[in-house]
């Protein structure tokens, strides 16, 4: 078996003796997306620094790319790619020298950049002043920024909190594409949307602790003990009806009559998973 | 010990030069420079014959004074501050650089910023230096222009912003070029210069100025040997402890 691109064993931090983070295990193979879904101050952003070799975690075992995160040294970064929910951009100089400069850090040839600025829509904007950037913009040099080295693992935490719906939907298709080039995305979220779109598994984080952990799929119908279908008539009129027999046999005389215009299974969403478990909202 | 990539070293320095020449760092080493000038004009309206050595040494000791204290702590911590405020200092220590290619990079620029705003105010005095002259007062420039921007590093940990870094290093920057400034005027102060390097500084000056033999003597090496070493452990001791961020 390969070795995996993150691996977090029994993780735990404390802040003045308070749990941040309880006994968190999470795994990351190459070309997948796994989501850390919670809400603010469910731990998140303290996993990203841990796994990232910002913060020490208070106990627990942490490995990058096969290397314990004790053992990591700054050269971890040219392999890794990070993007905060703070741009941290030099806002006095243009999109073009923000990335100019981090490939020169990184040894990138400067001739690939204007090909990532087509690739994130900022061409046009190359010589703006970074500080002119639109919250949306800004995002997308960011993420350019991440990905200028091609890391083998982008760290993403909540790349689209506050985004109208098209950047959001652009970034969402570059993500898709990162990781259909082979790279892992570990990605913190609140929104389930993006989760259930995006990852190939997800975490459930709840006070800092995995509550649940699965394809967004599996979660799904994990909780889906209602077995419930919602059926669109021909009328308008709209039922909602569970799996009984009885009901079995009102749907198949409805469809054998053709009454019924749609119908839809009334699985959970993400959301409601995470409220079943947590009886927390996400937002 | 850590290794030292030029390539990021150079990119680094290269960023710090920009910052140098943005409009909230450059008005220092401009203020030093118009101060020189000013000086040199009013000691040469007030002294019946024109502006003699004496007195041109003055005025360069005054403006090499604000423009190692001025450039090297303020802007130093400011820099510092700065890249912390703009969440930039995270982006680069992720992004491989380490501590020491951040240090080098950080304070190289503005040491010879230092260097240069020096060179041009003995300029603008007009103060004629020999050959050893000048190797005395830019070798002794250089390494109080160190010892400063170590000290502004320190106090950079501990500015989370500009603001912050612009009220920590005020009081420093006043005890360690006003000491020197008024030494002659009070033998108490004049007591406590001669344990500064930038009282050194200015002896220096003074000295060239009057065209002693001696530049520099034993206790005046002794001084910012002693100084330049306490500030690079105390910088060590609190960046082990806090990185660059005390936050």
């Amino acid at each position: 078996m390969t070795e995996a691109y993150i691996r977090a064993e029994h993780i735990t931090k404390q802040y003045d003796k308070e749990p941040v983070l309880k006994d968190l295990n999470a795994v990351l193979q190459k070309g997948e997306i796994l989501g850390f879904l919670g809400p603010s101050g469910a731990g998140k952003t303290t996993t990203i620094k841990i796994l990232t070799g910002q913060l020490k975690p208070t106990s627990g075992d942490a490995y990058l790319l096969g290397i314990h995160v004790k053992n990591m040294d700054e050269t971890i970064y040219e392999q890794i790619g990070i993007v905060t929910d703070q741009s941290g951009v030099y806002e006095r100089l243009s999109v073009y020298e923000n990335l100019k400069y981090f490939a020169r850090i990184l040894r990138v040839d400067a001739g690939e950049i204007d090909g990532l600025l087509q690739r994130v829509g900022l061409l046009e904007h190359k010589k703006k002043a970074a500080g002119k950037l639109s919250k949306g913009q800004m995002q997308r040099l960011v993420l350019a920024r991440a990905v200028l080295h091609k890391p083998r693992i982008l760290f993403l935490d909540e790349p689209t909190s506050g985004l109208d719906p098209s950047t959001a939907l652009e970034i969402h298709r570059m993500l898709t594409e990162l990781k259909n080039e082979g790279m892992a995305i570990f990605l913190t979220t609140h929104n389930m949307e993006e989760a259930a779109k995006l990852c190939d598994h997800v975490a459930l984080l709840n006070d800092g602790q995995i509550v649940e952990y699965g394809t967004p799929k599996e979660l799904c119908l994990r909780y889906n003990r209602d077995k419930r279908y919602r059926v669109l008539l021909e009328s308008g009129e709209e039922l909602v009806l569970a799996q009984t027999q009885e009901n079995v046999d009102r749907l198949s005389e409805l469809m054998k009559s053709n009454q019924v215009a749609a119908l839809h299974s009334c699985e959970p969403t993400l959301e409601s998973v995470f409220l079943t478990v947590t009886g927390r909202k996400l937002q | 010990m850590k290794t030292i990539h030029m390539h990021k070293l150079s990119a680094v320095m290269e960023m710090k030069l920009k910052t140098i020449f943005s409009k909230n760092f450059i008005i220092m080493p401009l203020f030093s420079i118009g101060f020189t000038f000013i000086m040199k004009l009013v000691y040469g309206a007030v002294t019946e014959g024109g502006i003699n050595d004496v007195l041109c040494g003055l005025a360069l000791s005054y403006g090499a004074l604000m423009n190692i204290t001025g450039t090297g702590i303020y802007c130093v911590s400011a820099a510092l501050a700065e890249e912390k405020e703009k969440h930039t200092l995270r982006v680069l220590m992720t992004s491989s650089v380490n501590g020491l290619e951040f240090f080098l990079g950080s304070l190289i620029p503005f040491v010879g910023m230092m260097l240069a705003v020096n060179v041009v105010a003995a300029l603008v005095v007009g103060l004629s230096m020999t050959g050893v002259q000048w190797a005395a007062y830019l070798g002794v420039s250089l390494l109080a222009a160190v010892t400063c921007a170590v000290v502004g590093m320190i106090f950079g940990i501990f500015s989370k912003n500009q603001v912050t870094a612009s009220t920590v290093t005020t009081p420093a920057m006043l005890v360690l070029m006003m000491v020197p400034m008024f030494g002659n005027l009070n033998k108490t102060m004049e007591t406590i210069s001669g344990f500064l390097f930038t009282g050194v500084l200015q002896q220096t000056v003074v000295n060239i100025s009057q065209r002693k033999d001696q530049l520099v003597n034993g206790l005046s090496i002794a001084v910012i040997a002693v100084e330049i070493v306490a500030a690079v452990a105390c910088f060590l001791v609190i960046y082990r402890r806090n990185g660059y961020d005390s936050q």
